[in-house]
């Protein structure tokens, strides 16, 4: 019972990861219909500008976050205003291949900048607490699940009461609505990208002391985003906490109960989550901003 | 050569490929598709006859041979991609599954397995086990649309690695396989090249047949050759399965010339990569497109990128944005009436429309009798197109 538990907790705490991962992703696809393929390297960026402030400053991830945001969300705005704003009114595959593109370049451009050495970053909330002989929390994933929580509560509000929020709300509902009712969608398209860049770049600052940071952690990355918005449904918060929880929770029991290779194996779990949950249930099990219209011709 | 040199070579072969281009789009079209066949036969010569001069080396050989797998591969990505219009991210998972089973039975023996097998009948199987493999996945993964089916087969290809990684008694894990050595430049050079014509061929024939219109009416309009009575899940997953199998075919030569394989360099990224974009520059659905274009970008790299090995990713990354952007159609599409272009190909699963957040239906829903007739319509431009050409 204890080795469930612990892998509950495991969990729950990989969910917290997940959480902050995913937000982003799925909010530009919600909003923009755009799917973010660079989105695991985006969250690559975040990592390495952390690593760096650890290495030559001496800051911990945890402090970094805020700086990291905005950096990212400033690279977000201007790459929505001079790439993605040319494709978003055309058709998905056009800016999917677009995305493709800007993941190439960032993964090799790291690659130049950093060589694909493994980096580890450090974190003074490090270890764990133990409840009890055989069960603990990590802690490190553990703030992380808290800075997740924070960040959805955040981002609730802020889609709910502000006019900002509404506005992305009233654009990811009906364009040509907004439109007529006075929206600025271009700003409100360019407000999106960069709120949503800067989270994923503070995913990327709160995971590099989880996992390695190297310049080609990207795509599984961006897979299981893809694999948890597909389950959860496009741009919902809250579904968005629902998914992430069920693949951290399958994980950390592939992990455990599955020996030696339980944890290559979350790769294929995400997989396999992807495609049934395209197949199977489109509009997401949580209900989303909209269905996701995979099978529609 | 030097660097200097060598992009010297480069601007004269894209300069003399620029007015080839310039010089069949100026005459007729009749006259244009001669001059392509003489072309072709003048370059096929000249890599026939090729190995059999003095100077030319092994490993002059050896990346001509390389070569001949890009464009080998960019054919049968374009099968799908560009015949069908299911663009596919993880086309490289096929060319890992075919040289993982011609490795894994290649090195029985020497994993205490049993006894290792030659490699043709390796080579063979391997590409059977493609085939199988893309039948099974294919018709799961075929039924999701446009951008799913895409980032469904990125996610195969990424969690076939992980499978490969992990199935160490089998596979050799993250270590991976050596072959038993075997070293003739000029025996694959030859039978990759009689291989990639053969393709071509095949391509060229398949695109008259009912079957390649078949396939080109499930591009334009899947709904309206689903109404005309086509069986478009069999048609999609039948090119997919010849399309994993052909290139399961190159992936176990390329192991063998290769000698070691290991799941980063069985299953890469960049192979997809060199397909998708190869055939985009050469044009998409077109039979040369992905001859043309990816041959283009592989002498591209290695005349020009093999000095700047390190930014040659980040080159291609650019190019491929400014391909999807300015060049949508290629440089053979643009020759090519019948082409389409990626753009035109989405757009009617994923066009502007806008959806209703409540009841999940689109706002063109209210015209949705129109839009049935408008489908009807076209489809039956489909039908009777695919009866004329099957009848040539």
């Amino acid at each position: 019972m204890s080795t469930f538990s612990q892998a509950l907790i495991n969990g729950i705490a990989l969910g917290g990861m997940y959480l902050i991962l995913v937000l982003g992703f799925s909010i530009i696809w919600g909003v923009m219909g755009v799917i973010n393929l660079a989105h695991g390297e985006f969250v690559m960026v975040g990592a390495y500008l952390a690593w760096v402030a650890n290495e030559w400053l001496g800051s911990d991830p945890f402090l970094v976050v805020l700086p990291v945001f905005f950096i990212l969300a400033a690279f977000g705005f201007v790459l929505q205003r001079i790439l993605v704003n040319r494709v978003i009114d055309r058709p998905h595959l056009v800016s999917l291949l677009v995305m493709f593109g800007v993941s190439i370049i960032l993964q090799n451009a790291m690659k130049l900048i950093f060589s694909a050495d493994f980096r580890r970053n450090d974190t003074v909330l490090d270890g764990a607490w133990s409840l009890s002989e055989r069960v603990s929390i990590p802690v490190t994933k553990f703030m992380v699940l808290l800075v997740a929580l924070a960040v959805l509560v955040a981002l609730h509000q802020f889609l709910q009461r502000t006019r900002t929020g509404k506005s992305i709300r009233a654009a990811a509902q009906n364009r040509e609505a907004a439109r007529i009712v006075g929206i600025d969608i271009n700003k409100v398209y360019a407000i999106t990208f960069a709120l949503c860049l800067g989270m994923t770049g503070v995913a990327g600052a709160l995971i590099s002391p989880i996992l390695s940071v190297q310049p080609f952690q990207g795509p599984p990355l961006t897979l299981k985003a893809f694999a948890i918005t597909a389950m959860s449904g496009l741009g919902s918060v809250k579904g968005a906490l629902g998914g992430a929880m069920v693949l951290g929770i399958i994980e950390a029991m592939l992990a455990l109960y599955v020996d030696k290779i339980g944890t290559n194996l979350a790769v294929v779990a995400s997989f396999v989550i992807l495609v049934a949950a395209l197949v199977l249930r489109p509009q997401g099990l949580f209900g989303g901003l909209r269905p996701v219209d995979a099978t529609a011709s | 050569m030097g660097i200097l040199g060598s992009i010297a070579v480069f601007v004269g072969v894209a300069a003399a490929i620029a007015l080839t281009l310039v010089g069949l789009a100026l005459i007729p079209q009749r006259v244009r598709r001669m001059v392509g066949i003489g072309l072709g036969a003048v370059i096929l010569v000249g890599l026939i006859v090729l190995p059999l001069l003095e100077h030319t080396t092994n490993s002059e050989l050896f990346t001509l041979t390389l070569l001949l797998t890009t464009v080998g591969v960019s054919i049968n990505w374009n099968l799908t991609g560009g015949f069908t219009g299911y663009v596919d991210f993880g086309h490289a998972v096929w060319f890992g599954i075919g040289a993982y089973v011609t490795g894994i039975l290649m090195s029985l023996q020497t994993n205490g397995l049993g006894i290792g097998w030659p490699f043709v009948p390796s080579l063979i199987v391997a590409s059977g086990v493609a085939a199988v493999m893309a039948a099974l996945i294919g018709r799961a993964t075929m039924r999701l649309k446009g951008p799913y089916f895409s980032i469904a087969m990125l996610g195969t290809f990424v969690a076939m690695r992980e499978i490969v990684r992990v199935s160490e008694p089998l596979t050799g894990g993250g270590v991976g396989l050596t072959l038993p050595p075997y070293q003739n430049r000029p025996l694959f050079y030859y039978v990759q090249l009689g291989l990639v014509v053969a393709l071509l061929l095949f391509t060229w024939w398949l695109r008259g047949t009912r079957f390649g219109s078949t396939l080109v009416a499930i591009r334009e309009d899947e709904l309206g050759a689903e109404m005309r009575g086509i069986n478009t899940t069999r048609n999609k997953v039948a090119v997919f399965t010849f399309s994993g199998f052909s290139t399961g075919l190159f992936g176990g030569l390329w192991a063998y010339q290769n000698t070691f394989i290991d799941p980063d360099i069985a299953f890469v990224e960049v192979r997809t990569i060199d397909a998708v974009m190869g055939t985009m520059l050469g044009g998409l659905g077109t039979v040369t497109g992905p001859v043309v274009g990816s041959a283009f970008l592989f002498l591209l790299r290695e005349l020009i990128w093999a000095n700047f090995l390190d930014w040659h990713l980040l080159i291609q990354g650019l190019l491929l944005i400014g391909i999807v952007l300015f060049l949508p159609k290629g440089m053979i599409g643009v020759l090519d009436p019948r082409t389409t272009s990626i753009s035109s190909l989405w757009s009617k699963y994923f066009g502007s429309e806008t959806v209703d957040v409540h009841t999940g239906t689109s706002v063109m829903d209210a015209l949705e009798d129109d839009d049935t007739t408008a489908m009807a319509v076209s489809a039956d431009e489909v039908a009777v197109s695919a009866e004329a050409e099957g009848g040539q």
